[in-house]
């Protein structure tokens, strides 16, 4: 049998590291003998978090809503809309994946209901329909994991919030046109554990979304939904900058600075509000500042959606709000797969998994709560004890904590993978959004990230991925 | 395509972005020093019409057909005995026996180098009459579609790169006293950060454009050996182990290492074609395949992972284990195609991962 372990040692044991100047380069000179040190970021906090007691929060387009329904700040989908009792909403909109299309049409009755289905759709090739789904006998339904949003019989339609009748006669909330459901996943106010904003791709099954109010962002910029917050870019995608060296309201970047940044200019006409104002650069010349910080594109950002402006000391990526720092033990690494990555505190990347199943419901069996069928074939062909080899879990030390609400210490019990009850041994392990993060046995240094793609539709449908901060060739800090 | 056309067309190209630019062309080599951005990667199969040659038993079956004929139509299977036993066996795969046949390319041609210096019984005989060309991974890739010209990865292998950045292989030649004929000179690979420049066709690459080496995330892909240019072709030492990043879009990770590797290129100041030669890591073969291509990928082109990773243990001819004794790399080829760029190297100082010793 293979052992990761064993898989990737040829370039870290065999070969010398050496340090050669481009002048030596040139010359064909000797090779000295040093090893540099790992790329260092100091600023890593402030890069990509903000701190437990910052104000920022994204603000957004206030709107009428029906009674009984709220809008939730949350820390990393940032506003969504909750019912009574502080349950967040998803839509489950229609999908295309590789055979075939499921989840909700706009304006047409849920298709998630109360019938547990027991096998697989063949949604996603190769494999054919009609094959028996595991753990039949604890499956749930689709209602059972998304309730329906239920309507009162005495309810009106109010905007964008509409009624649609499922099959049982019965009103079903719906937004923008798709029914509307709370997740079994959420307990506590705050939480947005059964979906993200950000884009799970194809592959990634047809998921489900959490929604919310629109973002309060003028004409010409928008939103990304990253793993660390919400960044504003320009409607085209740039990335948009701050500088240390300007001051509230003032722009300080003139001659030089010009050459490699671009302010991003307003129109002549322009209403200013809450965090968005305008500054003069010349008469007749109107920059946008956000929370009074003037507001540039860097001229060398390769692509859409990118941080290498922040690489330029004293500049800032804007975000509307940031996720808070992730737990003390973790770290943030350079990778070979170009960017940066979450680590655990020796440096190893840190993996998350995610697995929906085959079935029409789409169910998802990324979290302790679901089958563990599907886990354990990929990271140990069904074994819990060569799957706990393959990918450990993060364990937190005693007396860990974390500030942020996305990150919590979670009982598992190693053999079934599930949550351990009450007084049972136990692993304490670090999760994320209630999932439990794993670090890759053949990872045997910082840097890399060799178990990215590990399992079905590289990773996406039912394998780990990479916990990226930046990507500088892809979109994967983009993606959940 | 024959390979005699193969060869037509590579020296037309050659020709092609070698005539013309001659102002380019006396400027490309500067202080001794040349950069090359890669164009074109493929594992190197000797085709011939139909491959009725090669495989007259025809071509391997891939995930679809395998699954099929494990699990017939007419009964009902349970996801665990099927779909998720195949998935988990691709990574986890037991020493078992391949339950089904595995063609291996037969033939006495085969594109490579000779690697080891010998003529042996397994030993090819190349397209321009090379003795002892070493190349098992032909014998183990050759009769599976996707490897074989125009296949899934054959294809995708090179158009991914051109969108994908983290692909970008450069090599740089310093000391380079005659482009034609020098006795010693160095190569460094690096990966880059820029896009390629196309042409103004849009179909083909230009030379001349600016590449930015990258020495950040990307010291594990310096490497650097020792050559030398004769008659126009550069040939250099092997190396201990090369690594260059091959990756799939939206994996966050790929890269093959090869052992004992060494470059044989054509070159001229605009281009340079030719082959990385080596024993790959089966290993790492495999783990790159599983991660960055998706079953659903390798049934395009009956590519089974888990009956491909039992060929290149079984071939495997290379970098015995101490302990076991059991061969870990193979040898193999791959056919690469470059143009001139120019490379920037943003920091004095550049860690090299490995070196020819």
């Amino acid at each position: 049998m293979r052992s990761p372990l064993k898989l990737f040692s040829v370039l870290s044991t065999d070969l010398p590291i050496v340090l050669v100047t481009s002048a030596a380069l040139l010359g064909g000179a000797q090779l000295a003998t040093a090893a540099e040190p790992a790329a260092a970021d100091s600023d890593v906090s402030s890069r990509y978090w903000q701190t437990a007691n910052a104000p920022d929060h994204e603000l957004y387009v206030k709107e009428a809503m029906p009674p009984g329904f709220q809008v939730i700040a949350t820390e990393l989908e940032g506003p969504v809309f909750a019912d009574s009792k502080g349950h967040t909403l998803y839509k489950w909109p229609l999908r295309a994946l590789r055979n075939g299309a499921t989840g909700d049409r706009e304006g047409r009755p849920s298709a998630c209901t109360n019938e547990v289905l027991r096998v697989s759709a063949g949604l996603m090739s190769p494999y054919p329909p009609g094959l028996v789904l595991p753990d039949l006998d604890q499956r749930p339904s689709c209602v059972d994991l998304w309730p329906p949003v239920l309507a009162p019989k005495d309810a009106k339609e109010v905007g964008k919030w509409t009624i649609i009748q499922r099959d049982d006669g019965a009103g079903q909330w719906a937004y923008g046109g798709y029914p509307l459901y709370t997740s079994s996943l959420d307990r506590q106010t705050g939480d947005v554990n059964g979906g993200t904003k950000m884009d799970a791709g194809g592959d990634g099954g047809v998921v489900r979304i959490p929604v919310g109010p629109a973002p309060a962002v003028p004409p010409g910029f928008k939103i990304a939904f990253s793993t660390t917050g919400h960044m504003i870019t320009t409607d085209d995608g740039a990335s948009v900058y701050t500088w240390d060296g300007d001051k509230s309201g003032t722009s300080n970047c003139f001659k030089e600075c010009l050459t490699a940044w671009t302010p991003v200019l307003a129109p002549e006409i322009v209403k200013e509000r809450d965090d968005w104002t305008i500054i003069k650069r010349a008469p007749g010349v109107n920059q946008w500042a956000f929370r009074g910080k003037p507001l540039y594109t860097y001229n060398y950002d390769r692509g859409s959606r990118n941080f290498w402006g922040a690489d330029v000391p004293g500049w800032h990526n804007v975000y509307t709000q940031r996720t808070l720092r992730p737990p003390e033990a973790f770290t943030v690494q350079d990778v070979e797969g170009g960017g940066q990555v979450l680590a655990d505190s020796r440096g190893r990347t840190i993996y998350r998994y995610n697995c929906r199943d085959d079935s029409f419901a789409q169910l998802a069996c990324d979290n302790p709560d679901s089958t563990q069928a599907y886990r354990m074939a990929i990271c140990g062909d069904g074994d819990p004890k060569l799957c706990r080899e393959t990918f450990p879990y993060v364990i937190a030390p005693a007396g860990a904590k974390s500030t942020s609400r996305l990150w919590s210490i979670m009982a598992i019990d190693p053999n079934t993978g599930h949550r351990a009850a009450p007084g049972q041994e136990s692993l304490q392990v670090w999760a994320y959004r209630d999932r439990p993060v794993y670090t890759y046995a053949g990872d045997d240094k910082p840097g890399v990230t060799n178990a990215d793609g590990y399992g079905e539709f590289t990773g996406r449908r039912n394998g780990f991925k990479a916990f990226v901060l930046w990507d500088i060739f892809g979109s994967n800090e983009f993606r959940p | 395509m024959t390979p005699t056309s193969r060869c037509l067309l590579g020296a037309l190209t050659l020709t092609a972005l070698t005539s013309g630019g001659s102002a380019l062309a006396a400027d490309a080599l500067r202080d001794g020093r040349i950069g090359y951005v890669m164009t074109e990667r493929r594992w190197a199969v000797y085709e011939t019409p139909d491959g009725k040659v090669e495989c007259p038993r025809g071509f391997n079956s891939g995930p679809r057909e395998q699954f099929d004929e494990l699990f017939p139509k007419g009964k009902v299977y349970t996801e665990m005995e099927s779909r998720l036993m195949r998935e988990g066996r691709t990574f986890h795969l037991e020493n078992q026996k391949d339950p089904f046949p595995f063609y291996e390319a037969q033939g006495p041609m085969s594109y490579g180098l000779n690697l080891d210096g010998k003529t042996g019984p397994n030993d090819y005989q190349g397209p321009l009459g090379e003795k002892g060309v070493d190349n098992q991974l032909y014998r183990a890739i050759g009769c599976i579609a996707a490897y074989r010209m125009g296949g899934v990865v054959s294809f995708f292998d090179t158009d991914d790169m051109y969108g994908n950045a983290y692909n970008r292989w450069l090599i740089e030649l310093t000391g380079v006293d005659d482009m034609v004929n020098d006795d010693e000179v160095t190569v460094t690979t690096y990966r880059g950060l820029n896009e390629l420049h196309r042409d103004g066709t849009g179909t083909a690459f230009a030379p001349g454009s600016t590449q930015q080496v990258d020495v950040r995330w990307g010291k594990s892909f310096v490497s650097q050996l020792k050559g030398k240019i004769v008659n126009g072709v550069l040939t250099t030492e092997p190396i201990d182990a090369l690594k260059w990043p091959n990756s799939q879009p939206g994996v966050f990770s790929g890269y093959y290492i090869m052992r004992g590797s060494r470059l044989h290129l054509d070159l001229t100041q605009r281009a340079a074609q030719g082959v990385l030669a080596g024993y790959v890591d089966v290993e790492s073969f495999s783990h790159q395949l599983n991660t960055n291509w998706a079953t659903h990928h390798q049934s395009y082109g009956q590519l089974s992972a888990a009956s491909l990773h039992r060929a290149l243990r079984r071939l495997a001819d290379g970098y015995a284990d101490a302990k076991t004794g059991v061969n870990t790399a193979i040898s193999s080829a791959v056919q690469l195609s470059f143009v001139q760029a120019y490379l920037v190297h943003p920091q004095e100082k550049t860690v090299i991962a490995s070196k020819a010793r």
